[in-house]
């Protein structure tokens, strides 16, 4: 009785010590320390290796160089290769991965007998691992042996060259692995918008004599366009990181033909002479370029929204 | 405008009836009230006119074209939503004027026609509102408003007052009734309020369980009910209805309440009953009058004040029974009170089948 009595007070006393802050707290900083550690320190001291020639191989502390990183990269001839290739990249393939998400979800915004088990097959490419999805499209593009060039040309592989050795296909080729690896999630976005438009809008449109046509222009596009604008937001950011499914696929080439930004930044930063402070400044530009489309998309979103 | 024809219209939900085949005909510029609990299929019905719903059986014909296959697009018909089923992207400009873009109206046309309807409705101010910023009536003027905007032949309307507060459903009310007049518009009103049905409609249909009871005036129906259910929904209170047994003339309601029929109420009883057997008497609660030496007796149970009346509430055998008395008399709890009916307002049902009682021999 006395021993209970001696725990239970114990306990309580224990509860009483840690108030409802005291818990806050407890759950709050560890995650806080690790942000700070894994994130917020390597931002500040990347912006600070930015202005620096430092290198991480050699045994020599930074050396400020100011903007000097900054103006060779931007007047380097071959950087503004590698972001134009960047671009052309992110424009294609998330406008196509826009196009063919929507129309999956249209399609798929009808139920049918086994839609639920269809969306789940599609969905199945986004949770693959990125450098396993290279690799094995690698194997899919292979000219002689790979199941793409077959299906294209109806059984004859050969009629076609090598994908991902021909410099005017080859970009292409990292392009509909990623429609085919993330239209999924575009598709998955704007499912959720469509199944949010109420039937008794599309009533209303039927009494008012609307068209098909001006149904979807008019009510489910309008509707479905801030999910829609965040997908492609997401996208764009994504598009101008992607790294981990070209690198295995074509590690840059042919020549230069799929050299996007963020595998040259790899390149700088870990390959040949370990540049570490001018591809700290390389991240640093990619980073305003991220941001800057970001906030033109955020206020298209704020627009439409009519806030 | 139109007149609008069901024949033997009728919806099933699997084996369920949820509208059992019935008749109705809508004649032009009419307001016609489908007045019922919920779940009686009135709401569907009105969804079968619209075409929002495919009927299981039965024809439907505006202005004499057979439209019972016909996409709500093709029927020229307008309705208004309980909860207004605007467009919530689009300023209430865009709302109204959408119906009209979609027909392909000229701009200059859309500008002057929805300008139109908006001083119509008094939304002018509001236009350029989107419908989250409306409160309750105004989005209600705006589906008004979208659905005068195109003249069409006729309008359905599902409880369009019904999600508003009692101040803007009264204001409401006497707008739609307005609108009505002013537009001459065929006019087909679901609602579940006894109240606004009475004061809207030119006719009545009462609905219950799937089926019609009973179309009429909202004098016929206050005043003739067809059956007991009728006689209970209508008016506020329901009609009094107190079970006696009829014999020589005679209808015993308790041991000193007799009341002594007309020549005609008891040829119709003699003929309905075959003799003698149990039957409801109905009366109004305003069709009481108290007498000293009233032929029927009940004790008081309560009163209530109404302002401009009472209401004495008495129980006659295991019945309440409401009656109307002028205010300022008092009557004590328990008291006996005895009372008479205008014999002009006293009804009989059956209560074996439910139907009242005619006089007239057809």
């Amino acid at each position: 009785m006395a021993t209970t009595q001696a725990i239970s007070g114990g306990q309580s006393r224990r509860r009483r010590q840690l108030s409802d802050a005291a818990l806050l707290r407890l759950f709050i900083f560890p995650t806080l320390i690790l942000i700070i550690l894994m994130n917020i320190f390597p931002l500040f001291y990347s912006l600070y290796l930015s202005f620096t020639d430092y290198s991480a191989i050699t045994r020599q502390a930074p050396n400020w160089v100011g903007f000097k990183n900054y103006s060779d990269l931007l007047s380097d001839k071959q950087m503004w290769i590698y972001f134009a290739n960047s671009g052309r990249y992110a424009l294609l393939s998330v406008g196509l991965q826009t196009l063919v998400g929507f129309g999956l979800a249209l399609l798929l915004n009808e139920k049918f007998k086994g839609s639920g088990f269809l969306t789940t097959l599609i969905l199945v490419p986004m949770m693959l691992s990125p450098a396993v999805v290279g690799l094995f499209w690698k194997l899919i593009y292979h000219p002689s042996s790979g199941i793409f060039n077959y299906i294209v040309t109806f059984g004859h592989p050969t009629a076609i060259p090598d994908i991902l050795a021909s410099p005017k296909l080859a970009l292409w080729g990292i392009i509909i692995v990623d429609v085919w690896m993330w239209s999924p999630f575009v598709m998955l976005l704007c499912l959720s918008g469509l199944g949010a438009i109420p039937d008794y809008i599309y009533e209303a449109a039927a009494i008012d004599r609307a068209s098909w046509w001006r149904q979807f222009w008019r009510i489910t596009l309008p509707q479905v366009a801030p999910l829609l604008m965040i997908a492609v937001l997401f996208r764009t950011i994504e598009a101008f990181k992607a790294f981990d499914v070209v690198m295995p696929m074509t590690a840059g080439g042919p020549g230069e033909a799929t050299e996007l930004i963020a595998l040259n930044l790899y390149r700088q930063a870990f390959g040949g002479q370990w540049r570490t402070g001018r591809a700290s400044a390389l991240a640093y530009i990619i980073l305003i370029i991220v941001i800057g489309i970001s906030n033109v998309y955020i206020r298209f979103l704020n627009k439409i929204r009519g806030d | 405008m139109a007149t609008i024809e069901l024949r033997q219209v009728e919806k099933k939900f699997g084996d369920l009836h949820a509208v059992k085949p019935m008749d109705l005909t809508v004649h032009d510029g009419e307001f016609v009230v489908l007045l019922g609990p919920s779940g009686c299929g009135k709401t569907t019905t009105l969804r079968m006119i619209s075409g929002l719903e495919s009927v299981t059986g039965g024809q439907i014909l505006i202005d004499g074209r057979d439209v019972t296959w016909a996409h709500p697009s093709e029927r020229n018909i307008a309705f208004v939503f309980q909860f207004f089923a605007l467009y919530p992207h689009m300023t209430a400009w865009q709302n109204i004027a959408f119906p009209l873009q979609s027909q392909g109206e000229s701009r200059a046309a859309v500008k002057q026609r929805v300008a139109e309807v908006a001083s119509l409705l008094r939304i002018n101010h509001l236009l350029h509102l989107r419908p989250g910023a409306l409160s309750g009536g105004d989005k209600q003027r705006v589906a008004l408003a979208r659905a005068l905007v195109r003249h069409p032949a006729a309008f359905l309307m599902d409880e369009p007052i019904g999600a508003l507060d009692a101040d803007a459903r009264e204001t409401m009310r006497a707008e739609i009734k307005r609108l009505h007049l002013l537009e001459h518009a065929t006019t087909v009103y679901v609602t579940h309020d006894q109240v606004e049905a009475m004061a809207m409609g030119d006719r009545i249909v009462v609905m219950s369980e799937a089926l019609v009871q009973q179309i009429g005036t909202p004098a016929e129906v206050y005043h003739k009910p067809a059956n007991l259910f009728v006689a209970r929904f209508i008016g506020s209170p329901g009609m009094n209805l107190v079970t006696g047994h009829y014999a020589n003339g005679v209808v015993h309601l308790s041991e000193n309440s007799r009341y002594l029929l007309s020549p005609e109420w008891n040829q119709a009883l003699q003929r309905e009953l075959g003799g003698e057997g149990k039957v409801i008497l109905g009366f109004r609660s305003e069709a009481g009058v108290i007498v000293e030496d009233g032929p029927l007796a009940a004790e008081v149970f309560t009163s209530d004040l109404h302002g401009a009346y009472n209401m004495l509430n008495l129980s006659l055998n295991d019945d309440l029974v409401h009656i109307r008395v002028p205010r300022g008399i008092r009557y004590p709890m328990g008291a006996t009170v005895r009372f008479n009916i205008d014999a002009e307002m006293v009804r009989f049902f059956n209560p074996r089948t439910e139907a009242a009682i005619t006089r007239r021999v057809r």
